[in-house]
Formats: structure tokens, sequence, C-alpha cells
């Protein structure tokens, strides 16, 4: 809390910012020049440690090549956090030496450069995760476009069977942990404290560290490419033990990856709850949030109370194949279907995790673009609650035929089919909210209609699946992959283009290119559903999920989700192209170019240093489009305008 | 918007109705298990067609010329409506819940008279072991009309039995047994597929389910115990070439296989001789032909197959490849 108080008297913290460091102690200076010399010097530390240890107690070999890439895998990355400037203040604060007054040096981009470097500012760090998060997508969705087209035709063209298994296996752990949920983080991050009327997250420092856990997590799952003896991971993400455990080496990537970014979800959810929590502004009750701070209060729960279940479960793979314990060796005892378990109590609320934020900024959307309030607003925010709490009630749907306790197969399947009923009162609502509106088609507002057809589809499907009968013939098949692409890519990869095209302009301060935007839309929208549509007919028609070879009966099928395939991919360039152009180029955009409501559409584009040159007074609902002369938010200077809305809520 | 929402349930019907979604129900419990699948299918088109009308409707309709800069009217919500759409949803789930939960009790009905098979699957195969018979399989037999419990159990890691036609599937898991109770209606051959990932042979985990009326049943285990007993010989050989399963990893053009998995017999079998065919089958990693994977072939024909039927195989294969 020390930042807040800071933040709130930026001027009285204003010294003079210290020179810059010359000559050799350039080198001790945080940054990527001691990055340079420190992560190599980390890198054979660890080994020698390894090696030490190992001589010492006689254990051959010396080079155990498990053993070093978990040593690896700690230090190195510890050692680049360190040498980067992550804990510098509480490395002073620690040793008891004086702590540099905060000198706000670390707040603010002022060139391309501010971007590769510890930066406090949420909303530098929230480009930063963008940024990032969209590199990973690109790299991801290469690797499914490998993927197809090796199934373009029956039998085994490009890859062999141990590549094929690592391509989806890397696939689907890119765009989990390192694009779709922090991209939400990302855009959450730049959004939220300018939405609830904060100058900055609560743990600045935190959020800097949390950043850059990511790439670090996303490399070293990218790493496992580099091992000699079968490559990258080949299980899965789900990682299913025993399998897991007789994996080459690159599997240890995985479950070493898992823990570097899901430390970074769960300091980013922390931030969330205490920011969301502690730094509303002066009348921001929870009941006049916007719905993307609920949305992110929601998610931000599961985040901590679920993240440590996979945290744990790749522990125990790791220690299994390292220290050799018995947790899932069924020769020693162990129970491979426990694995599941700790793994889907995790990775079913991560389905949330994945969807909840999206949820949000589908209601920012619609509200703006239909220029109407949100239906049912108080519904609306008990609905993201109530998935919340389902959502740790359901896990055991993904093992229906995984032989766990037959008896817990009903009680799950209720739940199950429950948690579509406040997911129901979302998309009505959301329709109503379009109902009598004045609609924009603007790329965002596309993307947000396109969002409910297809989030439908999966929400469906998803009914399908949660019916245990339905369940024992659809499971395991590429009837999943169209359902999981619908909810994951329909649902979270249509909101994260509808947040990133709605905020463009606040992020940059120029507006992105319309027409661009909505051939982008256009393009991904076709080539989306025929990629994924007829995924659902050859999986109830036999064709099994994760198979590199299939029976030829579906290879016509297989051809055309393939060029589609291709067609999305080339989709995806149009978008970076909108997007370059115009960060470089596109013209200047206003401070509310969408005439919004919302604290964040209030200041300049971009927005001050610290976000609000003087702290909001919230006196009213945030979507209160088409009230005669109701506010969401006065500033000081025009508090006698104030008009207390009739009717706010509902 | 009515008729934007009864085109798109019409169309969504006649997509559901006209294509062939399922493959045809060859078991007792597939027909209840369909049965399910179209409650839920008629509840999702309404609901389906409900969304997408109101969506187009409302694109159209309120849609804003781009110089309004009127809002929309103030609607903050309704509370009939939205007690309407949290009550109706509930009921439908429950309804498919309820129907789900009396389906699979009445498909897990044990018959006192029922045949055991215990399955186990290993990297990357299936065996098939009648314990009444005392005879083991490579591919699955059944009587049809006659209900079975298939006890299965796994050799490495977990790997899952489904056969799309009787629509059922369940993991197969070392250290535990899990079951599946069959009855098979229909005669006829459908495929066994593994459909969880087990390791660099899944896609080829395959074999397949055989359905015969009792006569041909009876017939099939007098077969097996004769073969078991002795008997072989190059006539089996071939037969046991495709009921094996080699046909799907192996090309050979006297059987018509032309699998590309594994290496192509007729040409690495070239002169080689039996006691090599031998050990490649029993042992297949020992050696392994240049630009394939090892770990891919099944390791369990030593349990399969009698001595005899290898012996059978291995001379047909020398014949089939002009060796020996």
């Amino acid at each position: 809390m020390i930042e807040l108080h800071e933040h709130h008297e930026p001027e009285a913290a204003h010294h003079a910012p210290p020179g810059k460091p010359r000559g050799l102690r350039r080198l001790t200076a945080a940054g990527w020049l001691r990055v340079s010399w420190v992560a190599p010097l980390a890198f054979g530390l660890a080994t020698g440690l390894v090696y030490g240890a190992r001589a010492a107690m006689g254990l051959h070999p010396y080079w155990e090549f498990p053993v070093l890439i978990v040593a690896w895998t700690v230090i190195v990355p510890l050692a680049f956090l360190i040498a980067i400037g992550g804990f510098d203040y509480w490395f002073y604060w620690i040793s008891g030496r004086p702590t540099r007054p905060e000198d706000h040096s670390g707040h603010g981009a002022r060139s391309w450069k501010d971007y590769f470097r510890i930066n406090t500012d949420h909303k530098v760090i929230g480009v930063q995760y963008v940024v990032t998060t969209f590199a990973f997508f690109v790299i991801a969705g290469l690797l499914a476009v490998f993927m197809r087209a090796e199934l373009a035709r029956p039998g085994m063209q490009f890859v062999d069977n141990n590549q094929f298994n690592g391509l989806f296996s890397e696939h689907a752990t890119l765009m989990i942990f390192l694009f779709v949920i922090p991209a939400f983080a990302g855009l959450g991050n730049f959004v939220i404290p300018l939405m609830i009327g904060a100058p900055d997250m609560a743990f600045p420092r935190l959020n800097a560290l949390s950043y850059w856990l990511l790439p670090v997590a996303g490399l070293m799952f990218l790493s496992a490419y580099l091992v000699p003896d079968g490559g990258a991971f080949a299980a899965g993400w789900t990682n299913y033990v025993p399998l897991a455990v007789e994996q080459p080496d690159g599997n240890l990537f995985f479950q070493m990856g898992v823990q570097w970014a899901g430390a970074s979800s769960i300091m980013t959810a922390l931030n969330f709850l205490v920011t969301i929590i502690t730094m509303r502004a002066p009348g921001m009750t929870f009941w006049r949030m916007p719905l993307l701070v609920w949305a992110n209060f929601a998610t931000s729960t599961l985040v901590v109370v679920a993240t440590p279940f996979v945290a744990g479960s790749q522990f125990f793979i790791m220690f299994d194949r390292v220290l050799h314990t018995n947790f899932f060796d069924f020769n020693q005892g162990g129970y491979a279907v426990g694995y599941q378990h700790i793994f889907w109590f995790y990775s079913h609320p991560a389905v949330y995790i994945m969807m909840l934020p999206g949820f949000g900024i589908i209601s920012e959307v619609l509200a703006v673009f239909a220029r109407k309030p949100i239906f049912g607003y108080r519904l609306m925010a008990l609905s993201l609650m109530a998935i919340l709490v389902l959502g740790f009630s359901v896990w055991a749907h993904h093992m229906f035929v995984a032989g766990m306790g037959p008896w817990l197969r009903i009680p799950m399947m209720a739940t199950t089919l429950l948690i579509a009923v406040p997911t129901g009162i979302k998309v009505f609502s959301w329709l109503a909210t379009l109902w009598e509106g004045r609609i924009h088609f603007k790329t965002p507002m596309l993307w947000a209609v396109g969002f409910i057809s297809m989030f439908v589809i999966g929400g469906l499907s998803g009914i399908f699946l949660g019916a245990v009968p339905i369940d024992q013939h659809a499971s395991d098949t590429y009837y999943i992959v169209a359902h999981i692409h619908y909810v994951l890519f329909g649902g979270s990869v249509f909101t994260i283009f509808a947040g990133v095209y709605h905020w463009f302009p606040k992020m940059t301060g120029r507006m992105y290119n319309e027409r661009l935007g909505k051939l982008h839309f256009w393009t991904t929208f076709v080539a989306f559903n025929v990629t994924f549509f007829p995924m659902h007919w050859v999986g109830l028609r036999g064709m099994p999920r994760r198979v590199s070879d299939y029976d030829p009966v579906f290879g016509d099928w297989n051809m055309v989700m393939s060029i589609a395939s291709f067609a999305l991919g080339a989709s995806t360039l149009i978008f970076l192209y909108n997007m370059i152009a115009s960060w470089r180029s596109g013209p200047i955009a206003p401070a509310n170019p969408w005439r919004a409501l919302t604290l964040e559409w209030q200041v300049s584009s971009p927005p001050p240093i610290f976000n609000f040159d003087e702290i909001p007074q919230v006196v009213g609902s945030p979507y209160e489009y088409g009230v005669r002369g109701a506010r969401h938010a006065v500033f000081n200077g025009s508090r006698a305008e104030v008009h207390e809305p009739e009717k706010v809520g509902h | 918007m009515l008729s934007i929402g009864v085109l798109a349930g019409l169309v969504t019907a006649a997509v559901a109705y006209f294509i062939p979604w399922l493959p045809d129900a060859a078991a007792e419990e597939a027909g209840t298990i369909d049965n399910v699948y179209w409650l839920a299918t008629i509840i999702c088109i309404v609901i389906f067609g409900i969304v997408v009308g109101v969506t187009v409707y409302s694109v159209f309709k309120f849609r804003a010329r781009p110089d309004d800069e009127e809002d929309g009217s103030p609607i903050h919500g309704h509370t009939g409506l939205e007690i309407f759409w949290t009550a109706i949803p509930t009921a439908l789930v429950t309804a498919i819940s309820v129907y789900s939960g009396v389906v699979l009790v009445q498909n897990e009905q044990a018959d006192p008279g029922r045949r055991l098979v215990e399955v186990t699957a290993e990297q990357f195969a299936w065996s098939f072991h009648y314990p009444d018979e005392e005879i083991t399989t490579g591919e699955l037999v059944l009587p049809v009309g006659q209900q079975v419990e298939l006890k299965m159990t796994a050799k490495d890691v977990i790997h899952a039995f489904w056969v799309p036609e009787w629509r059922l599937k369940q993991d197969t898991v070392p250290g535990i047994f899990t079951r599946l109770l069959i009855t098979p209606t229909k005669l006829g051959t459908f495929p066994v597929i593994c459909t969880e990932l087990c390791g660099l042979g899944h896609a080829v985990m395959r074999s397949r389910a055989r359905v015969l009326d009792q006569a041909g049943f009876d017939q099939w285990v007098k077969e097996q115990k004769e073969a078991r007993e002795g008997g072989g010989g190059g006539g089996q050989g071939k037969e046991l070439f495709a009921s094996a399963g080699c046909a799907s990893c192996h090309a050979l053009a006297d059987a018509s296989a032309t699998g590309a998995v594994g290496p192509s017999l007729d040409e690495s079998l070239q002169g080689k001789d039996a006691a090599f065919v031998k050990a490649a089958i029993l042992d297949p990693d020992a050696e392994i032909a240049e630009g394939y994977q090892s770990g891919l072939m099944p390791k369990n024909y030593g349990d399969t197959l009698s001595e005899a039927q290898i012996d059978g195989l291995v001379e047909y294969l020398l014949q089939a490849t002009g060796g020996g």
C-alpha cells in the first residue's frame, strides 16, 4: 500500500532521477547488460551444483540430464529476473539499506525501449502483456498450421508420430498458458485501474515481476524442442500419467514451464483482487463497477484458488520422474486417475479463467456500440459469481469415461448442466441489450456479435458433452476438438480481438483501420467455421482426437478443414498488419472515440502517466446510455452539473 | 424475428436430420444413448433458433446510421423476463440430466447371464481373453444378442476402448479394472479405436470387433481352440495376418495390405529366413528397419497367438514375399 500513497502525491516524491551509471557500473545496474553476464553465470552455477552434488554423493552419471533440466529451469529464470531488476527494490529493503525513494522513472514509456525493461506502470505492462501474448499466438498458430498440413490427407506426410504429438501439445500449451490467459491479464492490466479510477495497480513492482515471468515460461515451453532425444513434450497439454512419466526429457519443460506461467497468473490475480477491493475511486461501489471489473474479480478468485492445483499436479510428475517418488506409479501403489482429479480441479476452472474476462469485454463493447444500458446488470454480475462457485463443482465431467468412481458421474453431470443456466442468462441479457439499441457496427461490435453466435454453438455442444451417455460416445473424439475451439476460439479469442480493437485507441493513442478490421473479422469468421464445424461430424462418425493418421473415409473433410485453417492463419496477417501500421501511423485518436461512459474514456488517449489528474467522483452506473442527465462520474470542476439518475441498475 | 428464428431452427433441424451424424447403432445401449442425443438436439435447435433469430433481427432492425448520435432506449431490465430465462433453461437442463441419469442406470444393468471378456490394452495393441473358453485373441468376437461385460485394464499407460457403432467408450487404466456392459444387436465388423493418447502409435492402435450369430461364434471358438492346440499352417496365416491387425501398419501385396506405419513386408522380408521373421514378430524392437521408429509395434504377439499360429504366420509371410 506504500505505492498507493506515493501515487496519490506524485509531486512529493519527485526527486531528480539518479544519473545514468557509467563504465563498469553499467554492468551491475538493472537491465539487459546485467542479464548478459548473470544468466550464463547462473547456468554454469546450476550445472556445477548438480555435478558437484552428484559427484559428492557418488551418484552416476554426474551429468544426469533430467536433474540438470530442473536445476536450469529453476535457477536461470530466477537469475534472469534478478538481473533485469525485478527484485532490486526488495533487496535494498531486505538488506536494510536505504530504499531509493520512488522517482517514478519506472513509470510510463517514452520510447519503445521502455517496453523492454522492468516498468511498473500498469499501462506499459498491459501493452507488454498484449504484445508478448500475440507473439506466442502467432507461434502457436503456426504449430496448428503444421498440424493441419499433416492431417490434410490420411497417412503420414511431413512429420513423424513423435513430432506430431509434440505439435498439438505445444500448440495447446502455448495457446492456453501464453495466449488466452495472459492476454486477458494484459487487457485487464491496462483497463481495470483506469475503469475503477485508480492511479495504478495496488502492487506495481509485483505487477512488473508477474509480466516478466511470462516470456520465461513461454521460452521454457519452446526450449523443450532443444532436447536432443525426443524433442518437445508430447503427452498433450493435459500431460496424463503414466504416459507423462515415461516420456523423454522434453516433458520436464512442460512441468517447469507451468510453474512459471502459473506463478505469473497467481501474482496478477492477487494484484487484481487487492486493486479492485481497495483502490476503487470514491463512489465506485461494487454495484457501480463495470462488468469487466466484476469479471476480473471473479476470474482472479478462480485463479488464486485453482492454479496451485495445476502447479502441484506437475510437481508430482516431476518428483516421480526426477526423485523417483511414486505418486502415480501403479506398480508402487500410485493412482493414475488421481492425477486427473488434481489436474482438472484447476483445468476446469481454467476454462472459466479463459472465458469470464471475455464475458466482461463483451458487456463493455455491447453497451457502448448498442448505445444502451446492459440489460439486467445485477443479474449479469451475480451470474458471474454463480459460474465462479459452480465452476469448482464440475471438474470430473472431463473424466466421465476415465475410470473414476462411477457414482460421481451423475452429480457432476447435474452441476455441469446447471452451469448452463448462468451462462444462458448472460447470453439472453446480451441479446436484450441489443434490442431497441442504436447499433454501430464498428469492428469491436462485429467481434462481439460474432462471439455471441459462436459461443452459443460451443455452449450447446457442451450440453451434449455434459450428458454422460452422449459423452460416452463423443468424449476424446474430434467432437471435443470442435467444442473446445468453439469455446476458446469462437469464444475467448473473439473477445480478445473485440477488446484489442475496442481499447486500441486508448492504448496507443491512434485509431486502427476500420476496413481492415472488418475484413479481418469476416475472413476469420468464415474460415473459423469451415475449419471447426465439420469436426463435430467427423468426431461423432468415429475420428478420435490427437491422431496423426486416420481412417481414409474422413480424408475429404480433413482436406477441407486444413485448407480453411490455412485461410484462418492468413486472416491473422491482416490483423497484425493493421495493428502495426496503425500504431505507427494511424490517425490520432480522440479521448473518447466511442462516446463511452466508463472512466478510462474520460481521460486522454493514451492516458496521463498517473491516469487521473484529479480523482473522479463516481455517482452512478457505468451504462446509463439514453438516460437523460445521468452521469457515471464527475471530476471536481464539474460537480455542479451532477444530476442523480432517476434509476440505477434496475 | 419469429420468422428468422424459425428459419434458423428449420435449417439447423434439416442439418441435424439429413446429415448422418451418428454411425448406425449396433448395440442395445446405443439406441438409448441416441435418444438422449436427440432430446438434447431438439432442445438445442430451439435455443439456437431463438438466439440467431434475435441476433439477426436486431442487427438489421436496430442498426444505426453512421451519423446517428442518438442513444437507444434506456431499458435496464425486466424482472419477469429474467426469471423466465433463468427458470426455463433450468427446467430444460434438469430434464436432460434426469433422462441421462435414467439411461445411464438402465444401460448399466448387468444381466446375470452375461459373458465375461477380459480386455488388456498395451502400447499399441488390444488383447481379449475369454476365461470360459480359455482363449486369447487380438480381435473381439461376440455372439449377437448376448450381453458382454468387458473387464478392462492396461499394462503400461492409459488407453481407451471405443466402438463408435456401440456408442460406448471406457478408458483402460493400469493398476485398476474398469468395465463396460454391451449388448450387440447387429452382425458385422466394427472398428475398435483407442481414443486416449497413449504414445507414438496411438493413431494406429486399432483392432476390430466382430459380431457373429451363435452358430458362427461357436464355430469361431472351436477354430481358436484348434489353433491353440496345433493346426495353423499357411492357409490360416493369411487370415491371421488380417485378424491380428498386421495390415493396419504393414504393406503386403499378397494380402492387399497397404499400411505405411511400419516397413513394407514385401521389401523388408526379402531374403530373410524363418528365424528372423519369428524374432521380428516376438521382439519387434530388437532390429528396426532403416527410417522407422522403435516402440511402435506391439510386443504381445507371444501372448495373443499360439506357437502354432506364429509358425503359421511366419510360413505365410515367407511364402507371400517369396523368401524362405
